[in-house]
């Protein structure tokens, strides 16, 4: 599961219109949950929110611009789209000073270096920690328990998204242990692992050449299996790299055929190893299992694909190659042109 | 590599062994008249292959004596020559000797240029190796030793960097004097692999001498753990114990491949901080701010740009 910027809105929301219809007779109570989905859509102003939701909102508009319409957007309408986001996230803030979503996305906003990030996001988390568990603790007083667990989920997100964009920054700036162990620190706190930070963790099992701990880790989240017939890519990108690395180039290519076999277009994905822009909200919502996620997880695994002097990278493109249907070929051919 | 050292070692051995029963002294008396006309004693194939390795290593030195006067094509265009060259000279010696390691080691080095392969190829060239004490000291056994030491940069270079550690330290073991210095690349490997207790015990083995590699290595760990404080020192003492070292980490130049092995230079030179850089270029790519923070540091960047001055280098 990863998270839904307009999907957690439309929670937020909810929960909170549920809470004020506590007391009232449960006809009306039904009548007025009827509209709710109605007046959320077209009349949003018009539910009861308070300014922490209304500063999720705008966060959830910006997140929707930069995560999603920004990758796809032509290039003179790049600047408008940021100068938006960045003016929804001022709003978000200055409504909210605990809108740490909103925090964190406009410091993303003035392009620090990969240091000034990690740094910023360290020196903050347990700040953010306890506003959140604050938040949490409230939501949880709550009479119902399912709306309670709901609650304090939806208080805890913030948070999670934090420490993984965090643990994220650890494996980008080269701090493998750091990052396995601020990984450990939210599974601890999050067993669901609702920020699939389990996926960067095993990442830097690999870089570490820690393959004893890649199947201890493997194990202990077995649980977390999302029912696509195979481990995910990022843990069978960590197993390759691991098999290639001890110079076992069959265990390598076995690992390279699962990710075939269970992704689609994976051989071109896996030749072009495309680069994408870190989601600055969370990792882009994609289904499991889908050649989004799978270009998600290559382009998160640069680290291993290019690290060395004659990397790993060139290796997977070249066995991905014996996989490719000369449609892929001619796509390839295509991504790289637009490239250059 | 000290080829002619090695050759006049290998003449006095075969003529001892041929001769029989020789004390000390006449040996000695051997060596000093192999070294005043090695040719003469040229007398079995395996020595002959020996010497032309020997020639072809001088000439491929003196062909790149010129190369700083080359711009970048007319560069690779020597290099390829000259690679090209050492090729045939090996074929040459291998004509002679099919056995001869080193000429073997070279031709791979020369023709493969890509080390995924060339690792591949050096590991299939590995023989067991039996010595009584440092087989360094035993001058047959030293190609098999540069075979291991070429085997763990290849390692290096695609990033196996357990295997490099795995593969120096057998090599250590077998050669505890470590006069080709596989310590070097396993405390560059240790560093990345962020792997602190590794780091300090090699480096407590050979009694924590000081090496550009190592003060290089120990200042990426600790960035690479967050410790920004002794980060900072580390650097420092790389920066004053190795002359130049500011400046060859922060206008890093490009270095050829060894042939067969890291050329000799004095500890804590100009020269090794030049390898130990290159050496350590991917794994300082790897941790993207290292360097940028490395010229952020006052002291660092001032050296650097002292010593450009004093020699006149670009900066």
């Amino acid at each position: 599961m990863s998270f839904d910027p307009r999907r957690e809105d439309y929670q937020r929301l909810g929960l909170r219109f549920a809470r004020e219809l506590d007391g009232s007779d449960p006809a009306t109570a039904v009548h007025a949950f009827s509209s709710f989905g109605r007046r959320f859509a077209s009349m949003r102003d018009t539910l009861p929110q308070s300014d922490a939701d209304r500063a999720f909102h705008l966060v959830a508009d910006a997140a929707v611009m930069v995560d999603y319409q920004l990758p796809f957007a032509p290039d003179e309408q790049v600047d408008g789209l940021v100068g938006r986001a960045q003016a929804l996230l001022d709003e978000a803030v200055a409504l909210d000073g605990g809108c740490y979503d909103a925090v964190r996305m406009r410091f993303a906003g003035t392009r620090p270096s990969f240091e000034s990030s990690y740094d910023f996001l360290s020196e903050r988390a347990p700040e953010v920690l306890a506003a959140c568990r604050a938040q949490a603790e409230a939501a949880a007083a709550g009479s119902f328990p399912d709306r309670a667990r709901l609650g304090s989920d939806i208080a805890m997100r913030p948070y999670w998204r934090w420490m993984a964009n965090l643990a994220e920054k650890a494996l980008i700036c080269g701090r493998n242990r750091a990052c396995i162990k601020l990984a450990h620190e939210l599974l601890e706190l999050d067993p669901s692992d609702s920020a699939d930070v389990r996926f960067t963790c095993a990442l830097a099992y690999a870089k570490l050449e820690d393959e004893q701990g890649l199947d201890a880790f493997a194990a202990k989240n077995a649980a977390l299996e999302r029912g696509i017939g195979a481990e995910d890519a990022w843990m069978l990108l960590s197993r390759c790299a691991l098999a290639y690395k001890r110079r076992d180039f069959d265990g390598a290519r076995t690992q390279l055929r699962r990710i075939i076999d269970g992704y689609p277009h994976a051989a071109l994905n896996l030749m072009d190893q495309k680069e994408l822009p870190e989601g600055v909200f969370s990792r882009l919502a994609v289904g499991p299992g889908t050649e989004d996620e799978l270009m998600l997880a290559i382009s998160e695994a640069t680290v291993l694909l290019l690290d060395g002097r004659y990397p790993f990278g060139a290796w997977v493109e070249e066995e991905a190659r014996r996989f490719a249907t000369p449609q892929d070929l001619v796509e390839l051919e295509a991504s790289k042109k637009e490239r250059r | 590599m000290n080829a002619r050292e090695e050759l006049v070692e290998r003449l006095a051995l075969t003529r001892r062994a041929a001769l029989g029963g020789m004390s000390d002294a006449a040996f000695e008396e051997l060596r000093l008249a192999v070294r005043e006309a090695p040719e003469s004693f040229i007398d079995t194939p395996a020595n002959q292959a020996f010497a032309l390795i020997a020639q072809a290593l001088e000439r491929f030195e003196r062909s790149s004596e010129d190369d700083d006067l080359l711009d970048d094509d007319e560069y690779l265009k020597a290099r390829r020559k000259r690679h090209a060259r050492m090729v045939a000279d090996c074929d040459q010696a291998l004509a002679l000797d099919e056995s001869c390691t080193d000429a073997r080691l070279l031709k791979a080095l020369a023709s493969e240029d890509n080390p995924d392969v060339l690792l591949g190829m050096l590991l299939d060239m590995e023989e067991p190796v039996e010595a009584e004490g440092d087989a360094w000291d035993d001058v047959l056994l030293r190609p098999q030793l540069r075979i291991r030491a070429a085997a763990v940069r290849a390692c290096m270079e695609t990033a196996r960097y357990r295997m490099a550690v795995e593969k120096a330290r057998a090599c250590i073991d077998l050669s505890p004097s470590d006069a080709l210095g596989c310590r070097h690349s396993a405390a560059l490997a240790y560093a990345r692999l962020e792997d602190e207790a590794g780091f300090e015990e090699l480096d407590a083995r050979f009694d924590h001498r000081s090496s550009a590699w190592s003060l290089l290595a120990r200042a990426i760990l600790n960035f690479k753990l967050g410790r920004m404080g002794a980060a900072r020192r580390s650097l420092a003492g790389f920066s004053s114990l190795v002359e130049g070292g500011a400046y060859a980490l922060l206008r890093p130049i490009l270095v050829d491949t060894y042939m067969p092995d890291r050329p000799a230079v004095a500890p804590c030179c100009y020269e090794e901080a030049m390898f130990a850089v290159h050496e350590a270029d991917p794994i300082i790519v790897d941790v993207p701010d290292f360097a940028s923070w490395a010229e952020s540091q006052p002291a660092v960047r001032a050296a650097a740009q002292d010593y450009a001055d004093k020699y006149g280098y670009d900066w």
